[in-house]
């Protein structure tokens, strides 16, 4: 009797011990913590972690809150025109301001390093950075494609809205704030041959990436899903003008 | 019937491990503070059974108390901002050597008696 107990203790304890071992393994290996020579760089690795979790659970409840907000006016506009007329423009313009998803038909571009330091024609390439897309690329695509008629835009997921910086950060590209690298697909709403033509054209933007060797592919849709704009619209300085 | 029991427990905890939900970053360096407390405990159980003097109860209360005070204590050391987690693992990983170094010596004995036993054996035999 005596021994059973034992066993059964000793059984209970291990269980809660290798659980333990194995939730902290896998926990450790998901944040993909390298020992680090620096306590510094390391404490300041945590507070990065730490800092990305409470952003996670603080953008879910946003979501949340969002989404019941959505809730709370379709409720309180149900048998009212005026406030009915009210909710269809706020629907309308959050669809402008790039805050919703939008569909329709346009053009898919991807774009992404040659990593092979290879021309077309085989020979070894000169200059290794002619070949790598730089936010610049990314910038004249844009441009391009708004020039086309483009009505929405997104990039990796990132929507292109009004307030959207593309800069330069190293060896990856930062938009929205967010930070993307190669391979960079490009989504755009707008009459797809059009947009295909103004970009693919002799001449036109892609055509001289393609000359110099960046991976280039375009595929015309007619229903392309661009992605909402995931942060804070917010304005300090502007007012209206009485 | 223990060994059984022991290793049943492990392959179980495994089972549930892989399955369970990750810790938040946050709390995992309070985890792992409990697990060195509690892998101490088992050293010390370890060594306690060769010495032939374990206690149940002093093992149980030594494996969850000593686990729950550590985080406890690593609780107060970020809110004093004094690292006193190192301190912990200072102490629990010493002990943790110290038994070990208790149950490597058992075993030498073991093994040198045996040893001693069998010369004895063959030169019996020769005489």
């Amino acid at each position: 009797m005596y021994k059973k107990q034992i066993a059964i203790t000793l059984g209970v304890m291990c269980l809660a011990l290798t659980a333990c071992i194995i939730i902290q393994l896998k926990t450790v290996s998901n944040s993909n913590t390298t020992i680090s020579q620096s306590l510094k760089e390391n404490s300041l690795r945590d507070e990065v972690l730490k800092w990305k979790e409470k952003y996670d659970s603080v953008y879910e409840e946003l979501t949340n809150s969002t989404a019941n907000l959505e809730k709370v006016r379709k409720q309180a506009t149900q048998n009212d025109t005026t406030s009915m007329a009210k909710q269809q423009e706020i629907t309308l313009n959050n669809m402008l301001l790039g805050l919703t998803e939008v569909t329709g038909p346009g053009l898919e571009i991807t774009l992404a390093d040659n990593n092979t330091g290879l021309n077309k024609d085989g020979s070894e390439v000169l200059d290794i950075s002619s070949q790598i897309v730089h936010n610049d690329d990314l910038l004249q695509v844009i441009n391009a494609l708004n020039n086309a008629g483009a009505e929405a835009i997104s990039i990796n997921g990132q929507r292109v809205i009004q307030t959207s910086s593309i800069t330069c950060e190293g060896n990856i590209i930062k938009i929205n704030g967010q930070r993307i690298s190669s391979p960079f697909k490009i989504k755009a709403i707008g009459s797809p041959g059009l947009l295909s033509g103004s970009l693919n054209m002799i001449g036109g933007y892609l055509y001289y990436m393609k000359e110099d060797g960046v991976n280039v592919e375009t595929k015309q849709s007619e229903s392309i899903i661009v992605e909402a704009y995931n942060g804070v619209i917010s304005y300090k300085y502007i007012k209206l003008k009485k | 019937m223990i060994l059984i029991a022991i290793v049943i427990g492990c392959i179980l905890g495994a089972v549930i491990g892989i399955y369970a939900p990750m810790v938040p970053y946050t709390y995992s360096g309070y985890l792992a503070i409990a697990i060195i407390a509690a892998l101490d405990s088992v050293f010390g159980g370890i060594a306690a059974t060769l010495n032939k003097n374990f206690d149940l109860k002093i093992f149980v209360t030594g494996f969850f108390g000593n686990a729950i005070l550590s985080i406890l204590l690593t609780y107060l050391g970020q809110k004093l901002d004094v690292d006193i987690y190192l301190a912990a693992i200072v102490v629990f990983v010493g002990r943790m050597f110290n038994n070990l170094a208790i149950i490597r010596r058992y075993y030498l004995n073991v093994w040198e008696k045996r040893r001693a036993k069998k010369v004895e054996e063959t030169n019996e035999k020769v005489q």
